[in-house]
C-alpha cells in the first residue's frame, strides 16, 4: 500500500482520537505543579510546609543569616573585611532598618481566612492550633513593623478589591502606637492555650509567644517612660508615634508578668560546662542539643543543606579552613572593655601605669583579661586564647627598646612574619606579627586585635565554602528574660526581686552569688550589652531608651562613638626584665575613623513616600 | 581651493545657522532674605540641611523649590516672576513647627524675610583667643516653652564652616547642672590644637531636648 500524505493525517487523527477519548474528562485533570487551595488548607504537612515560610520571612535587623554586615555599624563591631561594610557610613540614613512587609501579613491574614472557609478534613482542634501559630506569627510581625515605624495600620483581615473603581475601602490608617503594642499583647494572650507545640524551640508554644510578650511590652514601657524623660518627646499629634508616660508603668507589669510566666516553664540557664565559665557560655548560645536555655530558634542544619556563611565569612584568620574570607567582623574594644572583672571592678583594660608613663608588662597575651566576666571568652577571641583547639595567634608586632632615644620603636610585620632573617638581622627569630594579626589596614584579618566566638561554629571544616556552618541564630533565650523581667520590676521599684534576677544571669557568667547589691539602668544597660552582644539587641535596646543620639552623637571625640583597637605587642629589650613580656596599645581605629551618628529622626523609620502615596491616610513619621 | 573655500563657508553657515540663540531667559528676579527671630537672623547648620521650600500654584507646578538656608541664616533663589507660597519645613531647623505659608509675590528682586520661633537662643555672645584657649561667652535664654535645653557647645574650627557636621579642632560642651542658671552668661573654652594656623573660626550652638538642629551664634573668626 501506498502511503499517501491523506491517509496519513487521517490516521494521525483517528489515532489522537482513539488516545484521548480513553480519558475521561481530559480538560478537567488536576494540574501537576501547582497545590490546590483544597488541597493546601487539608494537609497537615503542607500546612507545615507554609508556616516554615512565614516564620522564615519574620524581619530581623542584624542576624547571623543575613545582614550581619551591619553588626559593625554600632558598637559591638568594626568591619575588617574587603571594602568598607557600614564603617565609613557618616549618619544612619532615614530609611534605616525599615521593614514595611505588609505581603507578610496579608499571607497570614490569608491562611486564617483560608482555615476557616476551605479546610473541611482537618479538625477543629488542629484548625485552633494551625490559627494559634498564624495568628502569633501575625503579632510577631506587628511588633516588628512597630518598632521600626511606630504605630502602623493594623490590618487583619484580606483586604479585596471589588473592581469598582474605589479603592478608599483598602485603605486604612496608622493606629496608634500602644494601640499596636496592645494588640500583639492581646493576639498572644489569646492564643498563648491553643498554640501546643510544647517543648519545641523553633515553632510558637505558650512560652515562646510569653516570651515575645515580655519583650515587647518592656519596649513599650520604655519608651513610655524615656521619650518622655529624656526631654524629647518625639510624637504626632494622633499619637502614630510616641506612647504616653502615664502608661509605662502597666506595660511594664505586663511585660514582669509575662516574664514570670516564662519562667515557670521548663527552661534553665545553661551550665553544662561549669568548670570553664568562658565555654559554658559559649556553649550557652552554640549548643543546639539538650540546651535548657533556648527558647526560641531559627534552626539550621547542615544534612538538610540548610546552611550559613557566617563562620566561613568570620573566622579568625590564622585558623581558617578556606583560602578566602574570614575576619569580616572584628569586636571592637569599646565591647570588650563593657565586661566588667569578676570583682565587681569597671572593664577598663589596664594597659599603662598609673602615672600614664609606662606600659604595665604582662607576662602573657591574655594577661589583661585575667579575671574577667566569663561572658568576654564565650563572646570574644581576644589575644591568647584558643578555638577549635587551635592557638589564634594575635600579635600585632614587635616593641623594640631603643636605649638612646628612651623609647619603643613599633615594627609590624606581615602575618605569621618572623622577627629575624633578612630583613630584620638583628631580630631575635621570634614570632614578630600573629597569623591571626591583627593589622591595622588590611582587610580580611582583624583590624581591631579580637575575633568573634559567639555564634561562629566550632565544627570541623564549617568556615569552609564546601561545608559551611549550621549554628543556630537564638532569638529568644532565658538569659534575655531574666534581664527584661530585672528591668521591669526595677522600674516598678522592686529592687530586690531585679536583684535577683540580674544576679541569677551573673552568677552563670562566673560572678560570685549576689554580686550586685544595688542596681541602676545604668548598671542592667551595660548588663544587656554584655550579655545579649551580637543577638540583634543594641541598637532597639538604645532607641528604646533613647540614648542612642547621645551615646552615638557622631561626634568624633566621643569614646563611645569611635570604634577603638587594642594592639598586643612583645617586647624586645635583651638585658632587662621587661624583654619577652608583652604590652598594649589602645587606639582609636585607624582605618575608620568616621563616629557613629545617630540622629533624632532615626528614633522612627521614614515610612516613605511611595507607601504614603499608595495611602494618603498614613501621616509621616516624626521628621520625615 | 575654490572648492575647499565653499565646503567651509557652507559649514560656517550651517553652523551659524545651527547656533540659535536661547529662546529661554534665565530666572533672573532673585528672593533674597534671612530667617529671622526678634528681627536677627538665625544661624544654622549649613549645607543643605536647614531648608525652606517654595511653591507655586498650578498644573505645571508640582515639584517644590528647595530653598537651602546659609549657615548665617540668609537663603536666596533665582526665580521668575511669580507669586509663590514659602513654607517651613517640619521638623527641619531649630524652631517650632508653624506649617503657615507665607504669600510671597515676586516681582525683580525681592526681600523677603522668615520669622521662626525657636526654643532657646543665644545672645550677646563674645568669642576670642586667650592664651592657647578660644574663651566664649554668650546669654542663652529660653524664648519659648514647651522644650528643655539640652546643651551648649562652642565649636572651633580650621575653615569657616563651623557645626556639628564638621571634622572640628574642638568642642565644648555645657550640660546638665551647668545650664541650671540661664540668667548669667555661659563661659566656655575650649583649647586650640597644636594644628591650627593662622586662624580659626568659632561659633556658640544651643542644642533643644528633641530638636535635631541646633541654634548657633554668628561664627567668628579668631586671628591666631
Amino acid at each position: 500500500m501506498k502511503f499517501h500524505f491523506k491517509t496519513l493525517t487521517l490516521s494521525g487523527a483517528l489515532l489522537l482520537g482513539l488516545a484521548t477519548s480513553c480519558q475521561k474528562d481530559f480538560l478537567e485533570r488536576t494540574p501537576p505543579s501547582i497545590i490546590l487551595d483544597a488541597q493546601l488548607w487539608n494537609d497537615t504537612g503542607l500546612l507545615t510546609g507554609l508556616l516554615a515560610n512565614y516564620y522564615d520571612r519574620l524581619p530581623t535587623h542584624t542576624t547571623i543569616y543575613s545582614n550581619w554586615a551591619e553588626y559593625a555599624a554600632y558598637d559591638e563591631a568594626m568591619w575588617s573585611g574587603n571594602g568598607n561594610g557600614p564603617n565609613d557610613r557618616f549618619t544612619y540614613g532615614s530609611g534605616s532598618w525599615g521593614n514595611w512587609d505588609y505581603g507578610l501579613i496579608r499571607d497570614i491574614n490569608l491562611a486564617l481566612e483560608n482555615i476557616d472557609t476551605q479546610s473541611t478534613s482537618l479538625t477543629s482542634a488542629q484548625k485552633d492550633q494551625f490559627k494559634a501559630e498564624f495568628r502569633f506569627l501575625r503579632a510577631c510581625m506587628y511588633f516588628e513593623l512597630g518598632k521600626r515605624y511606630g504605630g502602623v495600620p493594623l490590618v487583619t483581615t484580606q483586604l479585596i478589591y471589588n473592581f469598582d473603581g474605589n479603592v478608599t475601602p483598602l485603605q486604612v490608617a496608622r493606629s496608634k502606637e500602644t494601640e499596636v503594642y496592645d494588640f500583639v499583647a492581646s493576639e498572644l494572650d489569646a492564643i498563648k492555650g491553643t498554640l501546643g507545640n510544647s517543648g519545641s524551640v523553633t515553632r510558637a508554644n505558650r512560652y515562646i509567644a510569653m516570651a515575645l510578650k515580655c519583650r515587647a511590652m518592656l519596649y513599650a514601657a520604655s519608651i513610655a517612660k524615656y521619650n518622655a524623660q529624656s526631654g524629647l518627646n518625639i510624637s504626632t499629634t494622633g499619637g502614630e508615634v510616641g506612647i504616653p508616660a502615664s502608661l509605662a508603668n502597666s506595660y511594664y507589669q505586663k511585660s514582669l508578668d509575662a516574664a514570670k510566666e516564662v519562667l515557670t516553664g521548663p527552661y534553665s540557664l545553661y551550665n553544662g560546662n561549669p568548670s570553664n565559665k568562658g565555654e559554658n557560655f559559649y556553649e550557652a548560645i552554640t549548643r543546639k542539643n539538650a540546651n535548657p536555655e533556648i527558647i526560641w530558634a531559627k534552626d539550621f542544619l547542615t544534612a538538610k543543606d540548610y546552611r550559613h556563611y557566617f563562620a566561613y565569612d568570620n573566622i579568625a584568620r590564622g585558623i581558617r579552613e578556606d583560602n578566602l574570607g574570614s575576619s569580616a567582623l572584628s569586636p571592637i574594644l569599646n565591647l570588650v572593655e563593657a565586661y566588667e572583672y569578676l570583682d565587681g571592678t569597671a572593664g577598663t583594660l589596664k594597659t599603662q601605669n598609673a602615672a600614664g608613663t609606662d606600659y604595665i608588662y604582662y607576662d602573657n597575651l591574655n594577661g589583661p583579661f585575667a579575671n574577667k566576666d566569663a561572658r568576654l571568652y564565650g563572646t570574644v577571641i581576644y589575644p591568647g586564647t584558643t578555638f577549635k583547639g587551635q592557638d589564634v595567634q594575635l600579635q600585632a608586632g614587635v616593641k623594640l627598646w631603643n636605649a638612646a632615644s628612651n623609647s619603643y620603636q613599633t615594627i609590624e610585620g606581615g602575618l605569621a612574619s618572623v622577627y629575624g632573617g633578612a630583613a630584620f638581622p638583628n631580630g631575635d627569630n621570634k614570632l614578630l606579627t600573629g597569623s591571626s594579626g591583627p593589622q591595622a589596614n588590611q582587610p580580611e584579618v582583624s583590624n581591631s586585635g579580637f575575633y568573634l566566638r559567639k555564634f561562629i561554629d566550632s565544627g570541623a571544616g564549617t568556615s569552609s565554602r564546601g561545608i559551611r556552618s549550621d549554628t543556630w541564630w537564638v532569638r529568644f533565650r532565658l538569659a534575655e528574660i531574666l534581664l527584661n523581667a530585672s528591668e521591669a520590676a526595677l522600674e516598678l521599684g522592686q529592687t530586690a526581686d531585679a536583684l535577683t534576677y540580674v544576679n541569677r544571669v551573673r552568677e552563670r557568667a562566673g560572678f560570685p552569688a549576689n554580686s550586685l547589691t544595688t542596681l541602676n539602668l545604668a548598671r542592667l544597660q551595660n548588663e544587656r550589652r554584655v550579655e545579649l552582644a551580637f543577638e540583634d539587641h543594641r541598637l532597639w535596646d538604645l532607641k528604646r531608651w533613647r540614648i542612642a543620639h547621645q551615646v552615638w552623637n557622631g561626634n568624633s571625640s566621643n569614646p563611645d562613638a569611635v570604634a577603638y583597637v587594642l594592639f598586643p605587642y612583645r617586647v624586645v629589650r635583651p638585658g632587662s626584665a621587661m624583654d619577652g613580656k608583652y604590652v598594649f596599645d589602645k587606639r582609636v581605629s585607624p582605618r575608620y575613623r568616621t563616629p557613629r551618628n545617630f540622629q533624632l529622626f532615626n528614633y522612627y523609620t521614614f515610612i516613605g513616600n511611595d507607601i504614603r502615596n499608595r495611602n494618603p491616610l498614613v501621616v509621616r513619621n516624626p521628621f520625615e | 581651493m575654490k572648492q575647499f573655500t565653499i565646503t567651509l563657508l557652507a559649514g560656517l553657515g550651517l553652523l551659524a545657522a545651527g547656533c540659535q540663540k536661547d529662546n529661554v531667559t534665565p530666572p533672573n528676579s532673585q528672593l533674597t532674605g534671612r530667617v529671622i527671630f526678634q528681627n536677627e537672623p538665625v544661624g544654622v547648620r549649613g549645607q543643605g540641611n536647614v531648608q525652606l521650600e517654595l511653591w507655586e500654584r498650578g498644573e505645571r507646578f508640582r515639584n517644590k523649590i528647595p530653598v537651602l538656608v546659609a549657615q548665617d541664616g540668609t537663603y536666596s533663589a533665582s526665580l521668575f516672576d511669580g507669586d509663590y507660597k514659602l513654607t517651613r519645613l517640619r521638623d527641619n531647623g531649630p524652631w517650632q513647627n508653624n506649617t503657615d505659608s507665607i504669600d510671597v509675590k515676586v516681582r525683580g528682586n525681592t526681600i523677603v524675610d522668615v520669622p521662626v520661633q525657636p526654643y532657646y537662643v543665644v545672645r550677646q555672645t563674645t568669642i576670642a583667643k586667650s592664651g592657647s584657649n578660644v574663651t566664649a561667652s554668650g546669654l542663652v535664654s529660653q524664648v519659648s516653652t514647651g522644650r528643655n535645653i539640652e546643651g551648649v557647645t562652642l565649636f572651633l574650627n580650621t575653615t569657616q564652616f563651623v557645626d556639628t557636621n564638621n571634622s572640628l579642632l574642638g568642642q565644648t560642651t555645657l550640660s546638665g547642672s551647668a545650664l541650671s542658671n540661664l540668667s548669667q552668661p555661659l563661659n566656655l573654652s575650649v583649647a586650640i590644637p597644636a594644628t591650627a594656623k593662622g586662624a580659626v573660626y568659632a561659633r556658640i550652638g544651643v542644642r533643644t531636648q528633641g530638636v535635631g538642629e541646633l541654634y548657633y551664634s554668628p561664627v567668628q573668626k579668631i586671628t591666631l
